[in-house]
Formats: structure tokens, sequence, C-alpha cells
């Protein structure tokens, strides 16, 4: 992969890696993320311009050098599929730019509080990603979509607008909108739905939104990290390294990895006891995989490394199930959750997950027989791909890993009652707090 | 949406939001669409072949949720 280079003193550096946050965070583990934790280092205006610098112009003759830098840094979305966004960016200018560029920070994942870190430590550079975006794709206003809980996040993202409006800096005009927070309200789709005068529910396209989205025009939709990133290219810095939520000792810790550091490296950063390694470790997020920490403590915490693992980044989460623990448990808790929080539109979803959770729970309190297993074959084939958005999918691919990473599990619960069964939950499940 | 250009490549989608499962679909369309255990349809990912247009216009116009669609392929 090529960096983007820096020129220091009129000699060619190696690319200077930037970060979009240099600390580690530590969260309650349940519920809307909104402590700042060290009360001076929410950047202001100031503090933001001498942490990272003026941001060049991306408008004009400068639209190309941004779009270029991304596709050679080979920026991927933050907000769990990991689309290239330079691919992204050109789909929005194939169909003749302009338009909108949403910032979603609505953060849909229990386990996940990178994005609301982010937003209330570094609003700026958000918005500077949002505002080099609307340079380069000729867009003429811009959203950021947060959770309507998410009240400290909403004060300052606030508060960091009217600082730039005060300043004069060139920024589109950017308003913030709100929808009550659940499972979906992030889902690209929903966000547009809700956008556009519908529920923040998915709904089905047939065309991206890069091409036909708010008021049928091109609209840019990204993670706020990711446009944090932009921010950073913009400014010739590598924007490589990924926030990531560790779930450690019931809560949720924010930290910024780089693409050098293993999982286990990761997790012990995050607080992890070395002396203890779990047995296995939730990747992604709750449409993400299990992976057993034999295979997974050494494997560096990049996108590429992790799929070619059979699992992904995601959304940034990473579980560690101590030993001890049942997976079986935490993944039935999990998928009764998700069953839960589906949109109630799509009957595959609708029908398919609950059936698929009740053998989960089943097989979690060792009541499962052979035909459940079975017929939990056929349920998550008949689920897969079917729905508006890919939430049954990640869902069944959930349980999939499960009885990888779990099989012996599987055929001891058959045998008789687990004593990780009765221990309390290490994945945290809204409403259970 | 839904009008595919005329004689190119077409596939059936279905609009899963929209959908009710009533599976008059199957009925009119028995060689493209199959139901599911709950009575939504599943339907091939690949072209539709030059014999199969009528039945699956047919199925479009029958769904009564107007949940059926015809899909241009690039």
């Amino acid at each position: 992969m090529t960096a983007a280079l820096r020129l220091i003193g009129g000699v060619r550096a190696e690319p200077v890696r930037g970060s979009v946050l240099d600390r580690v965070l530590s969260y309650p583990g349940t519920g809307v993320a909104q402590l700042r934790t060290w009360g001076d280092d929410g950047d202001d205006l100031a503090s933001h311009r001498q942490r990272y610098g003026a941001r060049p112009s991306s408008a004009g003759r400068h639209a190309d050098e941004l779009l270029d830098a991304l596709e050679r840094a080979a920026l991927s979305g933050r907000g769990g599929a990991h689309f290239p966004a330079a691919r992204k960016w050109r789909s929005v200018r194939a169909a003749g730019g302009g338009g909108t560029v949403v910032a979603n920070g609505a953060e849909g994942e229990p386990a996940s509080a990178k994005d609301a870190a982010l937003l209330q430590h570094r609003p700026h550079l958000v918005l500077d990603g949002v505002t080099a975006a609307a340079e380069t794709l000729g867009a003429d206003e811009a959203v950021v979509w947060l959770h309507e809980e998410a009240h400290l996040t909403r004060a300052v993202v606030t508060a960091a607008l009217a600082e730039r409006r005060g300043a004069g800096l060139p920024d589109v005009p950017i308003r913030v909108a709100t929808t009550p927070g659940h499972y979906l309200a992030g889902e690209s789709s929903a966000v547009l739905r809700a956008l556009s005068g519908g529920p923040s529910l998915p709904e089905f396209r047939l065309r991206p939104s890069s091409q036909v989205g708010l008021a049928g025009r091109p609209t840019l939709l990204h993670n706020v990290e990711t446009l944090a990133r932009v921010a950073l290219t913009a400014r010739g810095l590598e924007p490589s390294g990924s926030l990531l939520t560790v779930v450690v000792g019931g809560r949720r810790v924010v930290l910024e990895a780089d693409e050098s550091q293993t999982l286990s490296e990761v997790v012990s950063k995050a607080g992890w006891s070395a002396s203890a390694p779990p047995q296995a470790v939730l990747v992604g997020g709750y449409g993400g995989r299990w992976l057993s920490w034999e295979d997974a403590a050494g494997l560096r915490v990049t996108d590429a490394a992790l799929r070619a693992a059979g699992a992904s980044l995601g959304a940034g989460v990473l579980a560690p199930l101590p030993v001890g623990g049942c997976g079986l448990a935490e993944t039935a808790t999990v998928l009764s959750y998700l069953a839960a929080s589906g949109a109630r539109q799509c009957g595959p979803c609708r029908f398919g997950l609950p059936a698929i959770a009740e053998i989960a729970s089943a097989l979690a309190r060792g009541e499962a027989r052979t035909s459940d297993l079975a017929r939990l074959q056929r349920v998550a084939g008949e689920v897969t791909g079917r729905g508006a958005c890919h939430h049954p999918d990640g869902a069944v691919a959930l349980l999939a890993s499960a009885l990888t990473a779990f099989a012996d599990d599987v055929v001891r619960h058959g045998q008789g009652r687990c004593p990780g069964a009765d221990l309390a939950r290490v994945l945290p499940v809204p409403g259970e707090e | 949406m839904g009008k595919g250009r005329l004689g190119g490549p077409q596939r059936l989608r279905v609009d899963p939001v929209a959908c009710d499962g009533i599976g008059i679909c199957a009925r009119v369309a028995a060689d493209l669409v199959e139901l599911d255990s709950w009575g939504f349809p599943i339907l091939a990912a690949s072209a539709l072949e030059k014999g199969q247009e009528r039945q699956a216009k047919r199925a479009v116009r029958a769904c009564p949720r107007r949940a059926l669609l015809l899909q241009a392929l690039e």
C-alpha cells in the first residue's frame, strides 16, 4: 500500500501515521457512552488546530487530490462494512456529485462506544472530514446523525459547530439530526429513510444511496470515524489504524490500534490480565464472529487480517470471553436481543430470528435435541440474505461461528448442565443492566 | 424503478419490507418463485431467460402488495 508522503525540510520522510484518539478511555458496560473522562482533553477549535494544524482545502482544483489519497491509503468504512471509501466517493461523482454528506454517529452496537468517544473528544476532526468530503464532491449540505439519548455528544457537536461558524470556517451548512436510539437506527438505509421523513428503519433500495439518496440526489454517508480518517488524509497523514471498543471487566474500553498490533496486544492494553488469557473473543460486534483465542490472539487487528481468519473488524468491537464463561449462553443472550431488535418488516427475519434465538437458548440450557440442530441449519439458510438490511445475516453468522468456536461445548451441553451458564454475562445487552 | 431496459437482461426482485408473504407470486410464476417455511418468496439471483419474462411480469402484476419488481441488470 502506498502511503501519503510528507515533505519535511525538502526530504521525503516516512509517512506520518495520524491518530484520531491517542488515549485509552473507559466507559460503563451498558447505556449511552457519554463520559468525558478527562475534562480538558475534548478539543475546542484552538486545541484542535494545535493538535492537527489547519486543514488544507479540498475544493476546486484540489478536489482530486483527496480522492486519490483516499484511494492510495485504501481507507475503508468504519461503520461495520469496511467498504472502500474512495469507491463510494467515485460513485457519488459518477452520479453527478452534489447532494448531502451524512456523518453517521448513531452507534447502535450495545458493546461499542468508539463513535461517542470520538465525537466527544475530537468533534472538529469529524467535522473537518465532513467539510473535506463536501468540498471534494460538491455537496451543499451535511447532517450529523445521532441517537436522541446521546445528550453529551449532541452538546459537544453543537458547540463545535457554533465555534466553526464563529471562526468563519468554510463549512457547508451542517445540522444535527437525531432519532430515538435502537440497534438499527444507524443502518444506512434507515438513516436515509428517517432523514426523508420516514421511520428510522431499514428499507429496500435498488440503487445505492451514493447515487440516489436524499431527495433523489447523491448522498455520501459515512461513519464518523471514517470521516475523522478522511480529515487525517486531507492533512497528508496516514489514516490507517482503527478505533476499537474492548469489553473488559464489565466496562467498554475505547482505544486506537495501529495495523501492526495483534489482538492479544490490544486486549492487554485495554486492561485484560495477561496471566489469564480468554478462551475466545467476539470480533466485530453482535453481528460479528466468535474466534477461539488460540486462532485469534496472534492476528493483527486489521479488517484484512481478520477476514482471512473468517471474521471482520466490523464495528470495531472485541469482546473476550474468560475461561469458565459459557460461549453458548453468551450467544443465546445476544441472539435473543438481536431477534427482539429487528425492524419486524421482513418476513424471513421476523419469523426466522426468533426461531433461531429459541433453539440457541435450548442449546445453551442443554435441552436441544438433534432435530433442533437440523432445524437450526435449515432456518439459518432460509434467513441469510433475505432482509432489506444485513441484520439477519449477522445474527446467523454469529451463531454459525459459535457452533464452530464452542463445538466441544455443544457436545458437553447435551450431556449435562454447564456451570458457566450461571455466571453473569460478559456481553452487554440493553434493557438488562 | 422496476422498469427494465427493453431487451436487456432482467432479474426478478422482491422488496422484503413490502412483501407480506401472501404467496400469489408462487402460483402465477411457479417456475421462478419458491416459498420459504413462512410463505415468503425465494427468487433466483440469476437473470431471467428469454421464455421466463412473461411469467415474471405476470407475477409482478399479480402481487397485491406491489412487492415484486423487475430489475435491469447492468
